[in-house]
């Protein structure tokens, strides 16, 4: 971990990401068919009909004086926004905190339709680019010399910004592959070594509870639709797929769901894990009290974790999530964004332009991982040593950058998000998550979840496909 | 006057125009006429939203009124020490802001940290889980209760400073005593006030939002999307993307609220002139 | 749960007068020396204890590092107090925006709240002093309107806006506030039984215009009922949450109920990126944020609640 990133403003956030082989972004080998790398949707493979913008409009438009306005959540980016201004003086980006999350989705959504007020450029998360691709509010980069970063990114998630006909919707910024963080000294109390696989989590979590009724083996937070996302594409789910504009096929209670579902729900009836919500008064006050005695998180979990419960530190070890197949080891993604271009802005050139270098500029990169401590996307920044070497004391000088790199590479490649994410996320909390915090049959909850969102996707015009 | 048509009729006239229509993800959109609202008559979810906040209205403001009253009450017998403190101290939440009320009250409920539960634990007293489904109405009674008691208690207070003087020395001739007194004089005096603040204690309590929405975020699984009919339709609107039905949605529950105002105000009358 | 706050007691005369017919007036009595009742002090007391809860739990949590936040108890103090370097971080986090929203809201809400009052004045007045045609339907539409909960019709709110330039503007903000049908409500109810016929007809005859009139005749007759107005719109302009939150975009523009939750979220972010560091900051910031209005309001104490007594006074 870069502890010397920890001051208030910059130990927040939750990723990183970053880049050192320099030249081979910018000139990018060859980029022949750039596609969904199986990503998003149905079609796959084949390259982008849109025609490419040629070297000498960029030129032109990067010299022309021009104000970008970049809608963003992240603190202090203005570090990596002066990289790109020195590097084209012409154009300036104005940085616009709308809000996080949800927040921010609402008013971009809001001003995109209303035509008035949205920004060139904008944050966004993974998981809702399907969102505001279906109202064809993004432009596809492709044109702009985004298809030759392909080999830069992380596979899974060039996947994750790709679209059926090789459009790339946005530029991975940070990511989120999954593990579990645990507290070393709490295992050795009650001797328990670190669960390999689900089942010896299982029986962890029932040992531990039994030999201290005060403590927990985990939270499986019961308002956190994300974690649960990125537990099902650990377990290989496909919940979601999307193919040609108006077909949808909705399968969040399949076989591997049920297991899912089977397991979690179980533990949470037996009360052997905690189902509280994540983020909140009570639940950072457990985390310093030794409540729980792992959290299942992803990359940007170690940072965050050693700003918010600094009273435990030098405690805490990181690991691999437990595996459903431990010959095949898998993880799945919970957070991490992108840098996308809206389709209205009036300045497409400067705002693609502006969307890669950000986020594949080697400099920019590696700042996004030190200043910003984001987990990277981008292999070479992966790969590199002064970012996976680093030794952190709060997890007894474990190289958790290193394991959570290691971890990516198992992160699958094909997982899908729904159109509709803001209700697929509430219908799963009332569904599924609130099974979970009444202890009540979680297998049963997924139908109900399934039955909403069916319903759901048919009256706002879609065809639903059966399983 | 124009611009004040202008300003407030404007947006809801679009909005009752956008309350025709439906907007799909997929397919554009389509003039529906009426069926927005008649699919809104039909849907479970908003009607248990109005129950559950008919419910709140019915529990919660008696509560508060009553609260209020006494408050004012005493402050006016002129019987109580600090008399401005408390009056000052019982006002003050009005002007606290709902988001950072909710935020204080959150805090305090909490099941394991807070200040409630860990005196419950040093004492080993048994402490209500205010979070749980079956406090949570309770739970935002009482945040609401909090909020504006003292603004209520104000109303009634400065009615009852109105009352004339000779009245009460009139009835202190006739030898009333303090109760007396409130019974027969004080409350008859109250009563237009105690109509006002009941009026706005309907549309307040039917149009509850603010606090169980930020609630929300500590007890999710208590308080879904539906919990009240108001969060029901800005849920419709922001996460569904269903502006046009949420707007139905909304004048329905308009049409809700102008009815108990109406029966509440005619209750009121009749009783008054019988 | 009022989003709306409606103006206060002078209503509660209005309602009366409508009821009851002539207005009754009075002098607000003047007490004797009295005994006071120690048991009845006491249980205020204990009732004025449980309001001012909440209260000193903030003023506790702002002294908090944001580690004892979570690790001490909540009623009291930790063992180190560090109140005024939770402010310096507060006013100075992101370049100072803390005090930027605290102006903003100022302004917001005092522009609203006498904007609001001159309006109601005119409109209510309109309503009381001339018949025209569809005056009592305009009246009870208006009335009705205010029924319906605004936060579904936000979008629509926005969506126009937008058409007219003024998303993401303080017009966004002030101007919908500027319509306040409580207002309205209780200044035509009062315009009419305070500002007498006879004058306006002694008026007209002296040849003074009707804007004359009203700027300086009729307003004056209604300035009690104006600060009450005045005063419970600023009360709901401050306290607004939802308006600024859809209709602004740009942070340096937010009202500080807006910062500090935007704050909070970036506290609880989640997956999405957090810092727990910010919780402090939203503590100390809600506390601060709670100081001014309080102090507006113990130093228009007497202005508020005379504007209490009179509209009383009416009845």
């Amino acid at each position: 971990m870069h502890r010397a990133s920890f001051t208030p403003s910059t130990s927040q956030m939750s990723r990183r990401l970053f880049l050192t082989a320099a030249s081979a972004v910018s000139l990018g080998a060859a980029l022949t068919a750039c596609g969904g790398s199986g990503g998003g949707g149905g079609g796959g493979g084949s390259a982008s009909s849109a025609k490419p913008v040629s070297q000498t409009d960029i030129d032109e438009a990067m010299k022309t004086p021009t104000e970008l306005t970049f809608w963003t959540w992240v603190p202090d980016i203005e570090q990596e926004i002066a990289l790109f201004e020195k590097k084209y003086p012409a154009i300036k980006v104005k940085v616009v905190n709308a809000g996080q999350g949800v927040d921010h989705y609402t008013k971009l959504r809001t001003a995109i339709k209303a035509g008035e007020g949205a920004p060139d450029v904008a944050q966004m998360e993974y998981q809702a680019i399907p969102t505001f691709t279906i109202t064809d509010s993004l432009l596809d980069l492709s044109p702009y010399g985004a298809s030759k970063l392909k080999d830069t990114f992380v596979d899974w998630t060039w996947g994750q910004v790709s679209g059926p006909e090789g459009e790339i919707w946005a530029i991975p910024q940070d990511t989120g592959p999954m593990g579990m963080l645990y507290r070393a000294d709490i295992f050795d109390k009650h001797g328990i070594e670190p669960p390999k696989t689900w089942d010896d989590f299982a029986a962890a979590a029932r040992k531990l509870h039994k030999a201290d009724p005060d403590v927990y083996l985990t939270n499986l937070a019961a308002n956190e639709a994300a974690a649960w996302h990125g537990l099902l594409w650990q377990a290989g789910a496909k919940p979601y797929a999307t193919s040609g504009k108006g077909n949808v096929s909705i399968n969040v209670n399949d076989e591997i769901s049920k297991k899912l579902a089977a397991y979690w729900g179980g533990l949470a009836q037996e009360g052997v894990i905690g189902v509280e919500p994540d983020f909140t008064d009570a639940w950072f006050s457990a985390l310093n009290k030794g409540k729980y005695a792992t959290w299942i998180t992803a990359a940007w979990g170690p940072v965050f974790l050693s700003g918010s419960a600094k009273s435990t530190a030098g405690k805490w070890r990181a690991a691999p999530l437990p595996q459903w197949d431990a010959a095949k080891p898998s993880s799945g993604n919970w957070g991490g964004s992108t840098s996308a271009v809206i389709k209205a802005t009036k300045n497409p050139i400067a705002a693609a332009v502006f969307a890669q270098f950000l986020n594949s500029d080697p400099e920019s990169a590696k700042l996004f991982s030190t200043k910003q401590s984001f987990f990277p996307a981008t292999k070479p920044l992966l790969a590199d040593p002064s970012f996976a070497g680093n030794a952190s004391a709060f997890y007894g000088g474990q190289k958790v950058n290193q394991l959570f790199a290691e971890i990516g590479d198992t992160v699958s490649l094909d997982f899908q998000w729904p159109p509709f994410l803001d209700q697929a996320v509430t219908d799963w909390t009332e569904t599924v998550g609130t099974s979970l915090a009444r202890k009540k049959d979680t297998v049963a909850a997924l139908d109900a979840w399934q039955t909403r969102l069916t319903t759901y996707a048919e009256k706002q015009g879609f065809t639903v496909q059966a399983p | 006057m124009v611009l004040f048509l202008l300003m407030f009729v404007t947006p809801l006239g679009y909005a009752a125009y956008l309350s025709l229509f439906q907007e799909r993800l997929i397919g554009g959109t389509t003039f529906v006429g009426l069926d927005n609202y008649v699919t809104a008559l039909k849907d479970p979810l908003l009607r248990e939203g109005v129950l559950r906040v008919a419910a709140f209205f019915a529990i919660q403001v008696p509560l508060m009124l009553l609260l209020a009253l006494l408050f004012a009450l005493a402050l006016d017998s002129g019987l109580l020490r600090l008399a401005r403190v408390i009056r000052l101290g019982i006002f003050v939440p009005y002007a606290v802001p709902s988001v950072v009320a909710t935020l204080m009250w959150g805090y305090l409920y909490g099941p394991d940290f807070g200040p409630f539960a860990q005196l419950g634990e040093k004492f080993d007293l048994p402490v209500p889980h205010f979070l749980s489904d079956g406090w949570m109405l309770s739970s935002l009674a009482n945040v609401v209760t909090w909020e504006f008691v003292g603004y209520n208690m104000i109303i009634l207070y400065a009615a009852l400073r109105t009352v004339p003087q000779e009245l009460y020395e009139a009835a202190a001739m006739d030898g009333a005593g303090a109760w007396r007194i409130a019974w027969s004089i004080k409350l008859p005096a109250l009563r237009p006030a105690l109509l006002l603040t009941l009026l706005f204690s309907v549309i307040g309590s039917f149009q509850l939002f603010n606090e169980p929405k930020l609630l929300q975020d500590i007890a999710p699984d208590v308080i879904d999307s539906s919990y009240t009919a108001n969060l029901y339709a800005y849920s419709l609107a922001f996460t569904g993307q269903q502006v046009n039905y949420a707007a139905a949605v909304s004048f329905l529950l308009g049409l809700v609220i102008v009815i108990f105002s109406y029966v509440v105000l005619f209750t009121a009358n009749r009783r008054r002139t019988s | 749960m009022t989003t709306t706050s409606p103006p206060a007691a002078s209503s509660q005369a209005a309602l009366n007068s409508t009821a009851t017919g002539t207005p009754r007036p009075t002098h607000p009595r003047r007490r004797s020396v009295r005994r006071h009742s120690t048991p009845l002090t006491i249980v205020m007391l204990a009732v004025l204890a449980y309001f001012l809860l909440p209260l000193f739990w903030l003023a506790v949590a702002s002294t908090k590092s944001t580690q004892d936040l979570f690790t001490s108890f909540g009623l009291w103090f930790s063992r180190s107090p560090q109140l005024l370097e939770n402010i310096r971080e507060t006013v100075t986090h992101d370049d100072g925006v803390f005090l930027h929203w605290l102006l903003n809201t100022v302004l917001y809400s005092v522009g609203s709240a006498l904007g609001a009052a001159l309006l109601a004045a005119a409109a209510g007045y309109g309503f009381a002093k001339y018949r025209f045609r569809g005056n009592n339907a305009a009246f009870s539409s208006v009335l009705g309107a205010i029924m319906i909960p605004p936060t579904a019709l936000a979008i629509p709110t926005y969506l126009l806006f937008a058409k007219v330039d003024l998303v993401n503007t303080p017009w966004a903000i002030v101007l919908p506030s500027l319509v306040s049908p409580f207002g309205l409500y209780l200044m035509r109810i009062y315009a009419e039984d305070a500002v007498p016929d006879s004058i306006l007809e002694a008026a007209r005859i002296d040849g003074a215009g009707e804007l004359r009139i009203f700027l300086t005749i009729a307003l004056r007759l209604l300035a009690p009922g104006l600060v009450t107005v005045v005063l419970f719109t600023l009360v709901a302009t401050w306290n607004n949450y939802f308006l600024p939150l859809i209709m602004l975009n740009d942070p340096r523009l937010y009202p500080v109920t807006v910062g500090l939750s935007s704050w909070a979220s970036q506290a609880v972010g989640g997956g999405s990126g957090a810092n727990s560091n910010m919780l402090a900051l939203v503590t100390t910031g809600s506390l601060l944020s709670l100081i001014p209005l309080v102090i507006a309001f113990l130093l228009l104490q007497r202005n508020w609640q005379s504007g209490l007594a009179t509209g009383g006074v009416k009845q």
